[in-house]
């Protein structure tokens, strides 16, 4: 097993090579600028058309306010789930790990002391720092811009703290998660309609689309076990206030069990499908 | 054998044939993306019936009633599979084929470039789409001719032009799609070809009123006359949804001018076309 | 004299290059502002070939081979210079002209990799207009030779890359071209298929009558196929005769191999020594490198001085003589920088 063989040697040499892949990956993300610049720009765009739609939704419904939001509730609701969704999406990862291992490039990882999902979680963190340096500046600008869709002003430093810790998890979460999808590509060679389902389910199910809370009760409390809420509702909801603040904790405790039980996932999935690759000797 | 010239309708039968040879080898991916494509719609519709508990039509007096913005779903979504099948996989492909320099073998064929790199692939499974929005069609349509008050009177020159205006959608969004890209010769990898494109399209899934407030009009403008995305969808949509005696004269010249648009997305995105593959033939290795 | 098949004169290709700098800080300047540099891929090439011909090119990686046949095939645009192609300048990209030849490239490959190779042969078909009975006889003779026939209805992705290569072969073929351009038609194969290929090219062309540009990094492909030889280095033609012709011209030495009957002594190897470089000395043989005018004149002085057995005089091994032009190139291409201050 290829941490094996990096275990072995010193803490500090490890760190290195950790180091080294993170700035190799830096550097390739900084020299495709061209992509850069339209992927940050792009992403303000579907706010626009939500606006429009919900203002024209408010308009003709005659309401003040829709469950627990007002016109500018629910617009402050979708720049929050962009934040979770800047955090939680992984693109690329799914059909990245599928396309090595139908290329048969994942036999890399067998004979360098390399650790796929740690090499994989590197790169990940790499990619979302870049992004983060040049999307603040967009990102801020627009925030503020749109701080009048912001009512209730900000929320308490313990909130934000939860709203912080809820950021990073949804982040780890959002990638173990697609990890594991990417590895079944172990068994199934063609996993683009399984990432599709996948994607479609964390759409309408994550919040990304509506807040849940406009969902009838029933659906709303099965949703609320599982783990999608987490990658874009969740964190929204608490910096919003519309979860009561003493019920944050247990959503969170939630959270990290849905978090350790996908890092598990991932790890035997890996195992397994290494084992099974090299039984077939590629 | 000089003087022969393929003819571009076999080579476009047996490249949906191999499309079609090729999903079947993997039937149960075929199976699986019909199911996910299909669910994506019905989730869509599940959005809007939500919405529709809290009102009873998108903006105020737009007629766009929740039966009238079905059939304008429909549409959306009729238009969205014809594009999804026929052209998307063909503009991934492109930017892949810039990527690892395989163009090459696009440019060295006797046969138009464009033709060659925006039709090989078909992806059978999005056309699952189409029949999802033609049901949804005539659900709607049935609910609007049938009902108690002002039931709607579909007029046969409605028929006509519904499926007209589909086809200048198709042709809009196929030239904004081929010239996004063509983009990738210049910016290199394009991983959010299909991001952009979503984004953009984004504005014209919804009718065209909404943004008729403040300075949406000026998104109005853009989108209509200057990359005439809204009109893809709205005018079919108007035109089927309601009565062609309720159309003001602005919607008139606006479909009017649709016709117009399309030419001119097809002759400006041809253009691009050609100057992108100048581009990668000057600069590839 | 009626014009060549093949004519190019002073034709040069130069590319713009992002370069790309080292490190961190120097990645997120290259985001606002670039730079770049000109590399002179193909510096003036001018070559006729006839029809009929088959004509290697050969040249260190990155020296311009590949650059030269997208040129010809109209692939890429050239920065100077003129091509004639069967009387096509080849990146007008006529149709006609793309009807008559075709190119071949061992390191990509165009068919669909989920299907069947004979449903991309149907796809060529209908592309290149060819009438189903010349089809059909054009590909069951393909197959024929490459032995190819149980293979065609299994997709591309399980074949080897030996009978993948063999499929690039026959889908390039299918509409007989007149002029076929490979580049690196047998790289990463085992020397059964390349031998094949070999074979078959030999066989093909000769039927056939067609004109092939090949560039390989095999002299083996070379040897066994190709009477007249281009060597391209540094973006110039630096060769161009016959294989046997190279040696010839470029090197004036020969290998002298001496079995002596007496024992071999040290003073015996010293006297040796003033008519050229000892290379091998495996008693009781001993081999020399000397300048091709000394040859005789050394082999009088030591037919006369020593009892000698067996006697061999023979050229340098092909491989190196290529290596040293190569390496002579590189060297001076890179003292004439350093004289012009490039570096």
């Amino acid at each position: 097993m290829a941490t094996v063989a990096s275990n072995q040697r010193g803490t500090g040499s490890r760190l290195k090579t950790w180091w080294t892949i993170l700035k190799i990956s830096l550097e390739e993300r900084f020299v495709y600028r061209g992509d850069f610049a339209l992927g940050t720009l792009m992403r303000f765009l579907p706010i626009i058309t939500q606006v429009f739609l919900w203002y024209a939704i408010f308009a003709a419904s005659g309401k003040e306010k829709i469950e627990a939001y007002t016109a500018n509730g629910v617009v402050a609701y979708y720049m929050l789930t962009m934040i979770s969704r800047a955090f939680s999406s992984m693109p690329g990862l799914c059909s990245g790990i599928a396309l090595q291992v139908r290329d048969g490039e994942i036999k890399k990882y067998l004979i360098q002391p390399i650790d796929l999902l740690g090499f994989l979680l590197l790169t990940r963190i790499a990619h979302k720092l870049c992004y983060y340096v040049i999307a603040l500046i967009p990102f801020t600008f627009v925030f503020f811009l749109c701080r009048g869709f912001f009512e209730n002003g900000w929320p308490e430093a313990s909130v934000l703290c939860a709203y912080f810790l809820s950021l990073i998890m949804g982040f780890l979460l959002g990638f173990f998660m697609e990890a594991s999808l990417g590895l079944v590509s172990f068994w199934f060679l063609e996993v683009t309609s399984l990432a599709f389902v996948y994607n479609l389910l964390n759409f309408f199910l994550s919040g990304h689309m509506f807040p849940l809370d406009l969902l009838p009760d029933w659906a709303a409390q099965f949703i609320n076990l599982l783990p999608f809420q987490y990658l874009a509702y969740y964190p929204a909801a608490i910096f919003q206030g519309t979860i009561e603040p003493n019920q944050v904790w247990q959503g969170m405790a939630l959270e990290a069990c849905w978090l350790m039980a996908f890092i598990m996932i991932a790890r035997i999935m890996l195992n397994r499908g290494i084992h099974r690759y090299s039984g077939f000797g590629g | 054998m000089t003087g022969y010239r393929p003819s571009y309708l076999n080579v476009f039968l047996t490249f949906a044939r191999n499309s079609l040879v090729r999903d079947m080898s993997f039937r149960a991916n075929f199976i699986l993306q019909c199911i996910s494509t299909i669910s994506w719609t019905v989730m869509n519709i599940g959005f809007y019936l939500i919405v529709f508990q809290y009102t009873d039509s998108i903006g105020k007096e737009t007629g766009w009633g929740r039966n009238e913005f079905f059939v304008f779903l429909a549409t959306t979504w009729i238009i969205n599979s014809l594009v999804q099948t026929f052209f998307m996989p063909n503009a991934q492909q492109f930017s892949e084929l810039i990527r690892s320099g395989n163009l090459d073998f696009a440019l060295l064929k006797p046969i138009d470039t464009q033709f060659v790199i925006s039709f090989p692939r078909v992806d059978w499974a999005a056309l699952s789409n189409l029949f999802v929005g033609f049901t949804l069609l005539c659900y709607s349509l049935y609910q609007l001719t049938t009902k108690a008050e002002n039931p709607l009177i579909i007029d046969w020159r409605s028929i006509l032009m519904y499926p007209f205006y589909i086809g200048c959608g198709t042709v809009i969004m196929y030239s904004v799609m081929i010239t996004l890209a063509a983009t990738s010769v210049w910016l290199g990898r394009n991983q959010t070809l299909y991001n952009f494109w979503f984004y953009i399209t984004n504005f014209s899934r919804y009718p065209m009123e909404i943004y008729k407030v403040g300075w949406g009009m000026a998104l109005w403008v853009f989108f209509t006359f200057i990359i005439p995305v809204l009109l893809v969808v709205n005018i079919p949509a108007r035109i089927m949804a309601r009565p062609l005696n309720t159309m003001n004269s602005q919607m008139w010249q606006l479909a009017g001018f649709a016709i117009l648009a399309t030419v001119a997305c097809l002759m400006i995105s041809r253009r691009i076309f050609v100057r992108a593959l100048k581009s990668y033939r000057s600069a590839s290795s | 004299m009626p014009m060549a098949l093949i004519e190019l004169h002073n034709l040069q290709k130069t590319y713009r290059v992002y370069q790309k700098k080292e490190g961190l800080r120097a990645s997120v300047k290259g985001l606002f502002k670039r730079t770049y540099k000109d590399v002179h891929a193909v510096k003036g090439i001018d070559l006729q070939v006839d029809q009929g011909e088959f004509v290697a090119f050969l040249g260190p990686n990155g020296a311009g081979k590949t650059t030269t046949l997208k040129l010809l095939s109209g692939v890429i645009h050239p920065t100077a210079g003129t091509a004639s192609v069967m009387g096509h300048t080849p990146w007008q990209r006529e149709n006609d002209y793309r009807r008559r030849f075709a190119l071949v490239m061992g390191q990509k490959n165009q068919l669909w990799w989920d299907l069947p190779a004979q449903e991309s042969f149907r796809l060529h078909q209908q592309i290149y207009g060819i009438e189903t009975q010349q089809f059909n006889n054009t590909l069951d003779e393909l197959t024929d030779l490459l032995g190819l026939r149980e293979l065609l209805s299994q997709p591309v992705r399980e074949l080897s890359l030996g009978e993948r290569m063999k499929m690039e072969l026959t889908a390039a073929l299918l509409h007989r071209p007149e002029v076929l351009f490979l580049d690196e038609p047998t790289i990463g194969l085992d020397v059964i298929a390349q031998h094949n290929i070999q074979q078959f090219l030999k066989y093909y062309q000769q039927k056939r009558g067609i004109t092939i540009l090949l560039t390989s990094h095999y002299m083996k492909d070379v040897a066994a196929l190709c009477k007249r030889v281009v060597i391209i280095a540094d973006g110039r033609i630096q060769y161009d005769g016959s294989l046997s012709g190279i040696i010839d011209e470029t090197t004036n030495r020969k290998l002298v191999t001496l079995q002596f009957a007496d024992p071999i002594t040290l003073q015996l190897l010293k006297s040796l020594e003033r008519f050229g470089t000892i290379v091998q000395d495996e008693a009781p043989r001993v081999t020399l490198e000397v300048t091709r005018d000394d040859v005789p004149a050394m082999l009088t002085a030591i037919l006369d001085a020593h009892d000698i057995d067996d006697l061999i005089v023979e050229e340098p091994p092909l491989e190196q003589v290529i290596a040293d032009v190569f390496t002579r190139v590189t060297k001076s291409s890179l003292d004439a920088r350093a004289e012009n201050g490039d570096c």
